[in-house]
Protein backbone atom coordinates (compact mmCIF):
# COMPACT_ATOMS: atom_id res chain seq x y z
CA UNK A 1 0.00 0.00 0.00
CA UNK A 2 1.42 3.39 -0.88
CA UNK A 3 1.69 5.96 1.78
CA UNK A 4 -0.58 8.68 0.65
CA UNK A 5 -3.30 6.39 -0.51
CA UNK A 6 -6.47 7.64 1.08
CA UNK A 7 -9.01 6.31 -1.37
CA UNK A 8 -10.90 3.51 0.30
CA UNK A 9 -10.98 0.40 -1.77
CA UNK A 10 -14.19 -1.09 -2.96
CA UNK A 11 -14.78 -4.30 -1.00
CA UNK A 12 -14.77 -6.52 -4.06
CA UNK A 13 -11.52 -5.09 -5.33
CA UNK A 14 -9.93 -5.77 -1.99
CA UNK A 15 -10.82 -9.42 -2.33
CA UNK A 16 -9.47 -9.41 -5.86
CA UNK A 17 -6.24 -8.01 -4.57
CA UNK A 18 -6.09 -10.70 -1.95
CA UNK A 19 -6.69 -13.29 -4.61
CA UNK A 20 -3.95 -11.93 -6.77
CA UNK A 21 -1.57 -11.98 -3.85
CA UNK A 22 -2.47 -15.56 -3.12
CA UNK A 23 -1.88 -16.47 -6.73
CA UNK A 24 1.47 -14.82 -6.67
CA UNK A 25 2.49 -16.59 -3.49
CA UNK A 26 1.28 -19.91 -4.78
CA UNK A 27 3.13 -19.62 -8.01
CA UNK A 28 6.26 -18.43 -6.26
CA UNK A 29 6.12 -21.29 -3.81
CA UNK A 30 5.35 -23.95 -6.33
CA UNK A 31 7.96 -22.79 -8.74
CA UNK A 32 10.50 -22.59 -5.97
CA UNK A 33 10.04 -26.25 -5.49
CA UNK A 34 10.50 -27.21 -9.06
CA UNK A 35 13.67 -25.44 -9.86
CA UNK A 36 15.83 -27.88 -7.96
CA UNK A 37 15.02 -30.90 -10.12
CA UNK A 38 15.56 -28.82 -13.19
CA UNK A 39 19.28 -28.75 -12.55
CA UNK A 40 20.69 -32.20 -12.23
CA UNK A 41 23.37 -32.28 -9.60
CA UNK A 42 26.69 -33.48 -10.88
CA UNK A 43 27.63 -37.06 -10.07
CA UNK A 44 30.46 -36.74 -7.60
CA UNK A 45 28.53 -34.43 -5.36
CA UNK A 46 25.66 -35.40 -3.15
CA UNK A 47 22.84 -32.97 -2.80
CA UNK A 48 22.34 -31.89 0.71
CA UNK A 49 19.31 -29.74 1.01
CA UNK A 50 20.30 -27.28 3.59
CA UNK A 51 18.06 -24.34 3.06
CA UNK A 52 15.33 -23.58 5.48
CA UNK A 53 12.65 -23.43 2.87
CA UNK A 54 10.04 -26.13 3.37
CA UNK A 55 9.33 -26.43 -0.32
CA UNK A 56 12.43 -27.96 -1.69
CA UNK A 57 11.56 -31.62 -1.43
CA UNK A 58 8.06 -31.46 -2.77
CA UNK A 59 7.37 -32.61 -6.25
CA UNK A 60 4.76 -30.24 -7.42
CA UNK A 61 4.42 -30.37 -11.20
CA UNK A 62 5.84 -27.31 -12.79
CA UNK A 63 3.58 -24.39 -13.37
CA UNK A 64 2.31 -24.16 -16.89
CA UNK A 65 4.56 -21.39 -18.00
CA UNK A 66 7.76 -23.11 -17.09
CA UNK A 67 9.27 -24.86 -20.05
CA UNK A 68 10.95 -28.05 -19.19
CA UNK A 69 12.93 -28.48 -22.37
CA UNK A 70 16.62 -28.85 -22.06
CA UNK A 71 17.50 -26.02 -24.32
CA UNK A 72 15.23 -23.51 -22.71
CA UNK A 73 16.78 -21.49 -20.02
CA UNK A 74 15.69 -22.60 -16.65
CA UNK A 75 13.43 -20.03 -15.25
CA UNK A 76 11.57 -18.92 -12.28
CA UNK A 77 12.39 -17.69 -8.91
CA UNK A 78 15.25 -19.51 -7.54
CA UNK A 79 15.82 -17.99 -4.22
CA UNK A 80 15.10 -20.63 -1.69
CA UNK A 81 16.52 -23.29 -3.82
CA UNK A 82 20.04 -22.39 -3.77
CA UNK A 83 21.06 -24.40 -0.81
CA UNK A 84 24.71 -24.67 -0.40
CA UNK A 85 24.95 -28.06 -1.96
CA UNK A 86 23.68 -28.12 -5.39
CA UNK A 87 25.98 -27.26 -7.76
CA UNK A 88 27.65 -25.85 -10.43
CA UNK A 89 29.84 -23.06 -10.84
CA UNK A 90 27.89 -20.45 -9.62
CA UNK A 91 26.90 -20.46 -6.31
CA UNK A 92 24.40 -21.39 -4.18
CA UNK A 93 25.88 -20.01 -1.16
CA UNK A 94 24.65 -16.61 -1.86
CA UNK A 95 21.38 -18.40 -2.11
CA UNK A 96 20.88 -17.42 1.44
CA UNK A 97 21.26 -13.83 0.54
CA UNK A 98 18.84 -14.24 -2.29
CA UNK A 99 16.33 -15.91 -0.12
CA UNK A 100 16.62 -12.96 2.14
CA UNK A 101 15.94 -10.68 -0.73
CA UNK A 102 12.96 -12.47 -2.09
CA UNK A 103 11.13 -13.72 0.91
CA UNK A 104 11.80 -11.02 3.41
CA UNK A 105 11.56 -8.26 0.91
CA UNK A 106 12.37 -5.00 2.55
CA UNK A 107 15.16 -4.41 4.92
CA UNK A 108 16.29 -8.00 5.25
CA UNK A 109 19.73 -7.97 6.76
CA UNK A 110 22.06 -9.09 4.01
CA UNK A 111 24.24 -11.98 4.94
CA UNK A 112 27.77 -10.96 5.64
CA UNK A 113 29.67 -11.17 2.46
CA UNK A 114 32.33 -13.37 3.90
CA UNK A 115 30.05 -16.22 4.66
CA UNK A 116 28.66 -16.89 1.22
CA UNK A 117 31.97 -16.17 -0.38
CA UNK A 118 33.82 -18.74 1.69
CA UNK A 119 31.29 -21.38 0.89
CA UNK A 120 31.53 -20.64 -2.76
CA UNK A 121 35.28 -20.62 -2.66
CA UNK A 122 35.33 -23.94 -0.86
CA UNK A 123 32.99 -25.46 -3.37
CA UNK A 124 34.96 -24.21 -6.33
CA UNK A 125 38.18 -25.44 -4.79
CA UNK A 126 36.71 -28.85 -4.19
CA UNK A 127 35.58 -28.94 -7.79
CA UNK A 128 39.07 -28.16 -8.96
CA UNK A 129 40.49 -30.92 -6.80
CA UNK A 130 37.86 -33.37 -8.00
CA UNK A 131 38.54 -32.60 -11.61
CA UNK A 132 42.22 -32.97 -11.04
CA UNK A 133 41.82 -36.35 -9.43
CA UNK A 134 39.50 -37.50 -12.14
CA UNK A 135 41.64 -36.46 -15.03
CA UNK A 136 45.18 -36.92 -13.99
CA UNK A 137 45.41 -39.72 -11.52
CA UNK A 138 44.94 -43.39 -12.31
CA UNK A 139 41.43 -44.19 -11.42
CA UNK A 140 40.14 -47.68 -12.12
CA UNK A 141 36.66 -46.72 -11.03
CA UNK A 142 36.36 -43.97 -13.52
CA UNK A 143 33.22 -44.24 -15.56
CA UNK A 144 32.90 -43.28 -19.15
CA UNK A 145 35.77 -40.87 -19.65
CA UNK A 146 33.78 -38.67 -21.92
CA UNK A 147 31.49 -37.87 -19.07
CA UNK A 148 34.08 -37.52 -16.40
CA UNK A 149 34.76 -33.84 -16.86
CA UNK A 150 31.12 -32.91 -16.78
CA UNK A 151 31.65 -29.98 -14.48
CA UNK A 152 34.42 -28.39 -16.33
CA UNK A 153 36.01 -25.35 -14.88
CA UNK A 154 38.77 -23.17 -16.17
CA UNK A 155 40.37 -22.20 -12.89
CA UNK A 156 42.53 -25.31 -12.72
CA UNK A 157 43.88 -24.88 -16.24
CA UNK A 158 44.47 -21.20 -15.58
CA UNK A 159 46.59 -21.90 -12.52
CA UNK A 160 48.51 -24.68 -14.21
CA UNK A 161 49.33 -22.67 -17.30
CA UNK A 162 50.42 -19.68 -15.26
CA UNK A 163 52.49 -21.89 -12.99
CA UNK A 164 54.20 -23.53 -15.92
CA UNK A 165 54.91 -20.14 -17.43
CA UNK A 166 56.31 -18.90 -14.14
CA UNK A 167 58.48 -21.98 -13.70
CA UNK A 168 59.89 -21.64 -17.20
CA UNK A 169 60.40 -17.94 -16.76
CA UNK A 170 62.18 -18.43 -13.46
CA UNK A 171 64.55 -20.97 -14.95
CA UNK A 172 65.42 -18.70 -17.80
CA UNK A 173 68.41 -16.52 -17.14
CA UNK A 174 67.67 -14.04 -19.86
CA UNK A 175 64.54 -12.79 -21.58
CA UNK A 176 62.26 -13.87 -18.78
CA UNK A 177 59.28 -11.92 -19.99
CA UNK A 178 59.42 -13.31 -23.47
CA UNK A 179 59.67 -16.84 -22.15
CA UNK A 180 56.64 -16.37 -20.00
CA UNK A 181 54.59 -14.72 -22.70
CA UNK A 182 55.55 -17.34 -25.24
CA UNK A 183 54.78 -20.19 -22.89
CA UNK A 184 51.42 -18.78 -21.92
CA UNK A 185 50.37 -17.92 -25.45
CA UNK A 186 51.55 -21.24 -26.80
CA UNK A 187 49.69 -23.24 -24.20
CA UNK A 188 46.50 -21.26 -24.47
CA UNK A 189 46.49 -21.10 -28.24
CA UNK A 190 47.57 -24.72 -28.40
CA UNK A 191 44.63 -25.83 -26.29
CA UNK A 192 42.22 -23.89 -28.47
CA UNK A 193 43.72 -25.27 -31.67
CA UNK A 194 43.72 -28.82 -30.40
CA UNK A 195 40.08 -28.50 -29.52
CA UNK A 196 39.30 -27.14 -32.96
CA UNK A 197 41.23 -30.02 -34.40
CA UNK A 198 39.03 -32.53 -32.65
CA UNK A 199 35.89 -30.68 -33.65
CA UNK A 200 36.97 -30.48 -37.27
CA UNK A 201 37.71 -34.18 -37.33
CA UNK A 202 34.06 -34.70 -36.64
CA UNK A 203 34.52 -35.48 -32.99
CA UNK A 204 32.00 -34.82 -30.30
CA UNK A 205 33.52 -32.76 -27.62
CA UNK A 206 32.47 -29.59 -25.99
CA UNK A 207 34.80 -26.68 -26.46
CA UNK A 208 35.20 -25.67 -22.84
CA UNK A 209 35.31 -29.23 -21.63
CA UNK A 210 38.22 -29.94 -23.91
CA UNK A 211 40.02 -26.74 -22.92
CA UNK A 212 39.58 -27.71 -19.31
CA UNK A 213 40.85 -31.22 -19.97
CA UNK A 214 43.96 -30.12 -21.79
CA UNK A 215 44.68 -27.66 -19.03
CA UNK A 216 44.36 -30.24 -16.30
CA UNK A 217 46.62 -32.63 -18.20
CA UNK A 218 49.35 -30.05 -17.84
CA UNK A 219 49.63 -30.87 -14.17
CA UNK A 220 52.31 -33.56 -14.59
CA UNK A 221 54.37 -31.21 -16.72
CA UNK A 222 54.03 -28.60 -13.99
CA UNK A 223 55.47 -31.04 -11.52
CA UNK A 224 58.25 -31.85 -13.96
CA UNK A 225 59.03 -28.19 -14.50
CA UNK A 226 59.18 -27.61 -10.76
CA UNK A 227 61.62 -30.44 -10.30
CA UNK A 228 63.75 -29.21 -13.18
CA UNK A 229 63.69 -25.77 -11.64
CA UNK A 230 65.12 -27.07 -8.40
CA UNK A 231 67.73 -29.41 -9.82
CA UNK A 232 69.70 -28.31 -12.80
CA UNK A 233 71.09 -31.61 -14.02
CA UNK A 234 70.55 -32.37 -17.71
CA UNK A 235 70.18 -36.12 -17.36
CA UNK A 236 67.76 -35.72 -14.49
CA UNK A 237 65.80 -33.22 -16.52
CA UNK A 238 65.52 -35.57 -19.48
CA UNK A 239 64.31 -38.42 -17.30
CA UNK A 240 61.85 -36.30 -15.36
CA UNK A 241 60.48 -34.68 -18.47
CA UNK A 242 60.03 -38.00 -20.26
CA UNK A 243 58.17 -39.46 -17.33
CA UNK A 244 55.87 -36.49 -16.89
CA UNK A 245 55.35 -36.23 -20.62
CA UNK A 246 54.23 -39.84 -20.76
CA UNK A 247 51.96 -39.23 -17.80
CA UNK A 248 50.34 -36.19 -19.42
CA UNK A 249 49.74 -37.98 -22.67
CA UNK A 250 48.37 -40.99 -20.85
CA UNK A 251 45.98 -38.71 -18.96
CA UNK A 252 44.73 -37.00 -22.09
CA UNK A 253 44.40 -40.18 -24.14
CA UNK A 254 41.03 -41.57 -22.96
CA UNK A 255 39.19 -38.30 -23.29
CA UNK A 256 40.46 -37.45 -26.69
CA UNK A 257 40.08 -40.91 -28.11
CA UNK A 258 36.56 -41.24 -26.77
CA UNK A 259 35.61 -38.08 -28.57
CA UNK A 260 36.46 -39.06 -32.12
CA UNK A 261 35.78 -41.77 -34.61
CA UNK A 262 38.13 -44.73 -33.87
CA UNK A 263 39.71 -44.50 -37.29
CA UNK A 264 40.75 -40.94 -36.58
CA UNK A 265 42.09 -41.45 -33.12
CA UNK A 266 45.67 -41.03 -34.16
CA UNK A 267 44.88 -37.81 -35.98
CA UNK A 268 43.36 -36.38 -32.85
CA UNK A 269 45.99 -37.64 -30.44
CA UNK A 270 49.12 -36.86 -32.37
CA UNK A 271 48.85 -33.06 -32.06
CA UNK A 272 48.25 -33.36 -28.34
CA UNK A 273 51.36 -35.44 -27.99
CA UNK A 274 53.26 -33.00 -30.15
CA UNK A 275 52.27 -30.09 -27.98
CA UNK A 276 53.34 -31.83 -24.80
CA UNK A 277 56.61 -32.84 -26.40
CA UNK A 278 57.31 -29.26 -27.34
CA UNK A 279 56.55 -28.11 -23.81
CA UNK A 280 58.89 -30.83 -22.57
CA UNK A 281 61.65 -29.59 -24.83
CA UNK A 282 61.07 -26.10 -23.56
CA UNK A 283 61.55 -27.34 -20.03
CA UNK A 284 64.70 -29.23 -20.84
CA UNK A 285 66.22 -26.58 -23.00
CA UNK A 286 65.61 -23.67 -20.70
CA UNK A 287 68.91 -22.48 -19.49
CA UNK B 1 3.08 14.89 0.81
CA UNK B 2 5.30 11.87 0.79
CA UNK B 3 4.73 11.32 -2.87
CA UNK B 4 6.24 14.62 -3.81
CA UNK B 5 9.48 14.05 -1.98
CA UNK B 6 12.06 12.00 -3.73
CA UNK B 7 12.98 9.00 -1.74
CA UNK B 8 16.72 8.86 -1.75
CA UNK B 9 17.85 5.32 -1.92
CA UNK B 10 21.18 4.39 -0.62
CA UNK B 11 23.07 1.40 -1.79
CA UNK B 12 21.36 -1.62 -0.37
CA UNK B 13 24.46 -3.76 -0.45
CA UNK B 14 27.42 -1.50 0.02
CA UNK B 15 29.90 -4.29 0.64
CA UNK B 16 28.93 -6.14 -2.48
CA UNK B 17 29.16 -2.97 -4.50
CA UNK B 18 32.56 -2.33 -3.04
CA UNK B 19 33.90 -5.73 -4.01
CA UNK B 20 32.25 -5.49 -7.39
CA UNK B 21 34.18 -2.35 -8.15
CA UNK B 22 37.43 -2.98 -6.31
CA UNK B 23 38.76 -5.85 -8.38
CA UNK B 24 38.03 -4.14 -11.66
CA UNK B 25 39.61 -0.93 -10.46
CA UNK B 26 42.60 -2.81 -9.05
CA UNK B 27 43.22 -4.67 -12.29
CA UNK B 28 43.02 -1.50 -14.36
CA UNK B 29 45.08 0.53 -11.91
CA UNK B 30 47.73 -2.11 -11.58
CA UNK B 31 48.02 -2.44 -15.30
CA UNK B 32 48.30 1.27 -15.87
CA UNK B 33 50.58 2.10 -12.96
CA UNK B 34 52.75 -0.95 -12.96
CA UNK B 35 54.95 0.29 -15.74
CA UNK B 36 56.17 2.91 -13.31
CA UNK B 37 57.22 0.47 -10.62
CA UNK B 38 57.97 -2.90 -12.11
CA UNK B 39 60.30 -3.76 -14.88
CA UNK B 40 59.18 -7.28 -15.16
CA UNK B 41 56.37 -8.04 -17.53
CA UNK B 42 55.73 -11.35 -15.86
CA UNK B 43 54.56 -9.79 -12.63
CA UNK B 44 52.36 -7.35 -14.47
CA UNK B 45 50.81 -10.15 -16.46
CA UNK B 46 50.23 -12.52 -13.61
CA UNK B 47 48.83 -9.98 -11.19
CA UNK B 48 46.61 -8.23 -13.73
CA UNK B 49 45.19 -11.43 -15.12
CA UNK B 50 44.70 -12.83 -11.64
CA UNK B 51 42.81 -9.72 -10.54
CA UNK B 52 40.72 -9.83 -13.71
CA UNK B 53 39.90 -13.48 -13.12
CA UNK B 54 38.92 -12.75 -9.52
CA UNK B 55 36.74 -9.93 -10.72
CA UNK B 56 35.07 -12.23 -13.23
CA UNK B 57 34.34 -14.73 -10.49
CA UNK B 58 33.02 -12.09 -8.08
CA UNK B 59 30.75 -10.54 -10.66
CA UNK B 60 29.42 -13.83 -11.90
CA UNK B 61 28.93 -15.52 -8.59
CA UNK B 62 28.35 -12.84 -6.02
CA UNK B 63 27.47 -9.38 -7.21
CA UNK B 64 25.35 -10.56 -10.09
CA UNK B 65 23.15 -12.42 -7.69
CA UNK B 66 23.02 -9.86 -4.97
CA UNK B 67 22.87 -6.63 -6.91
CA UNK B 68 20.66 -7.54 -9.82
CA UNK B 69 19.35 -10.98 -9.03
CA UNK B 70 20.60 -12.61 -12.20
CA UNK B 71 22.71 -15.67 -12.72
CA UNK B 72 24.04 -17.54 -15.70
CA UNK B 73 26.05 -20.70 -16.09
CA UNK B 74 26.82 -23.54 -18.36
CA UNK B 75 25.92 -27.15 -17.85
CA UNK B 76 26.56 -30.31 -19.69
CA UNK B 77 23.48 -32.45 -19.76
CA UNK B 78 23.10 -36.18 -19.90
CA UNK B 79 23.35 -36.30 -23.65
CA UNK B 80 26.67 -34.57 -23.50
CA UNK B 81 25.44 -31.32 -24.91
CA UNK B 82 26.37 -27.98 -23.54
CA UNK B 83 23.49 -25.94 -22.24
CA UNK B 84 23.57 -22.34 -21.15
CA UNK B 85 21.25 -21.64 -18.32
CA UNK B 86 19.94 -18.30 -17.19
CA UNK B 87 18.12 -17.59 -14.00
CA UNK B 88 16.55 -14.64 -12.34
CA UNK B 89 14.60 -13.85 -9.24
CA UNK B 90 10.86 -13.69 -9.40
CA UNK B 91 9.61 -10.43 -10.75
CA UNK B 92 8.52 -8.95 -7.46
CA UNK B 93 12.00 -9.16 -6.08
CA UNK B 94 13.42 -7.89 -9.30
CA UNK B 95 11.16 -4.88 -9.08
CA UNK B 96 12.32 -4.28 -5.54
CA UNK B 97 15.98 -4.38 -6.40
CA UNK B 98 17.78 -1.27 -5.42
CA UNK B 99 18.04 1.00 -8.42
CA UNK B 100 21.39 2.40 -7.40
CA UNK B 101 22.85 -1.07 -7.05
CA UNK B 102 21.82 -2.16 -10.48
CA UNK B 103 22.91 1.14 -11.99
CA UNK B 104 26.35 0.67 -10.49
CA UNK B 105 26.50 -2.94 -11.60
CA UNK B 106 25.73 -2.34 -15.23
CA UNK B 107 27.70 0.83 -15.65
CA UNK B 108 30.88 -0.52 -14.12
CA UNK B 109 30.73 -3.60 -16.27
CA UNK B 110 30.39 -1.61 -19.45
CA UNK B 111 32.94 1.00 -18.45
CA UNK B 112 35.54 -1.61 -17.60
CA UNK B 113 35.19 -3.24 -20.99
CA UNK B 114 35.52 0.13 -22.70
CA UNK B 115 38.60 0.94 -20.62
CA UNK B 116 40.24 -2.33 -21.60
CA UNK B 117 39.49 -1.68 -25.25
CA UNK B 118 41.06 1.75 -25.06
CA UNK B 119 44.16 0.37 -23.36
CA UNK B 120 44.28 -2.34 -25.99
CA UNK B 121 44.26 0.21 -28.74
CA UNK B 122 47.19 1.96 -27.10
CA UNK B 123 49.13 -1.27 -26.92
CA UNK B 124 48.38 -2.10 -30.51
CA UNK B 125 49.60 1.28 -31.61
CA UNK B 126 52.84 0.74 -29.73
CA UNK B 127 53.21 -2.78 -31.13
CA UNK B 128 53.61 -4.33 -27.72
CA UNK B 129 52.44 -7.85 -28.30
CA UNK B 130 52.95 -8.84 -24.68
CA UNK B 131 50.57 -6.24 -23.40
CA UNK B 132 48.06 -7.04 -26.09
CA UNK B 133 48.04 -10.55 -24.68
CA UNK B 134 47.23 -9.32 -21.18
CA UNK B 135 44.53 -7.04 -22.45
CA UNK B 136 42.93 -9.67 -24.62
CA UNK B 137 42.64 -12.00 -21.66
CA UNK B 138 41.08 -9.32 -19.47
CA UNK B 139 38.79 -8.21 -22.26
CA UNK B 140 37.59 -11.75 -22.87
CA UNK B 141 36.64 -12.07 -19.23
CA UNK B 142 34.77 -8.75 -19.19
CA UNK B 143 32.90 -9.48 -22.38
CA UNK B 144 31.92 -12.92 -21.17
CA UNK B 145 30.26 -11.39 -18.16
CA UNK B 146 28.56 -8.69 -20.20
CA UNK B 147 27.13 -11.18 -22.66
CA UNK B 148 26.02 -13.56 -19.95
CA UNK B 149 24.24 -10.97 -17.88
CA UNK B 150 22.67 -9.21 -20.83
CA UNK B 151 21.18 -12.46 -22.05
CA UNK B 152 20.02 -13.14 -18.53
CA UNK B 153 18.32 -9.78 -18.28
CA UNK B 154 16.51 -10.23 -21.57
CA UNK B 155 15.35 -13.58 -20.37
CA UNK B 156 14.17 -12.03 -17.13
CA UNK B 157 12.13 -9.43 -19.00
CA UNK B 158 10.52 -12.12 -21.09
CA UNK B 159 9.61 -13.99 -17.95
CA UNK B 160 8.13 -10.91 -16.35
CA UNK B 161 5.90 -10.41 -19.33
CA UNK B 162 4.84 -14.01 -19.29
CA UNK B 163 4.19 -13.86 -15.59
CA UNK B 164 2.21 -10.66 -15.92
CA UNK B 165 0.03 -12.09 -18.65
CA UNK B 166 -0.41 -15.25 -16.67
CA UNK B 167 -1.46 -13.29 -13.62
CA UNK B 168 -3.85 -11.15 -15.59
CA UNK B 169 -5.34 -14.24 -17.16
CA UNK B 170 -5.85 -15.94 -13.84
CA UNK B 171 -7.20 -12.78 -12.25
CA UNK B 172 -9.59 -12.43 -15.13
CA UNK B 173 -10.80 -15.98 -14.77
CA UNK B 174 -11.21 -15.63 -11.04
CA UNK B 175 -13.14 -12.41 -11.54
CA UNK B 176 -15.37 -14.23 -13.96
CA UNK B 177 -15.86 -17.01 -11.46
CA UNK B 178 -16.76 -14.63 -8.67
CA UNK B 179 -19.07 -12.79 -11.02
CA UNK B 180 -20.82 -16.02 -11.86
CA UNK B 181 -21.04 -17.05 -8.24
CA UNK B 182 -22.75 -13.79 -7.38
CA UNK B 183 -25.30 -14.19 -10.08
Amino acid sequence: MSHGDTIPLHPSSQSDIDEIENLIYDSVQSSQATVLPARPPSPPRASIPVSSSPFINSNIPPPSYQKATVSAPSKQPVPAVLPVSSADFSTPSGGDARQGISSDAFGSPANTLTEPVWDTVKRDLSRIVNNLKLVVFPNPYREDPGKALRDWDLWGPFFFIVFLGLALSWSASVKKSEVFAVAFAMLAAGAVILTLNVLLLGGHIIFFQSLSLLGYCLFPLDVGALICLLKDNVILKVIVVSVTLAWSSWAAYPFMSAAVNPRRKALALYPVFLMYVSVGFLIIAID
Amino acid sequence: MDRNQETRENYANPRTCFFHVIFKAAALAFYILSALFFNSFVIIFVVTVFLAALDFWVVKNVSGRILVGLRWWNEINEQGESVWKFECLDHESLARMNKKDSWLFWWTIYLTAVAWIVLGIFSLIRFQADYVLVISVCLTLSIANIVGFTKCRKDAKKQIQQFASQTIASQFSSTLQSAFSLV
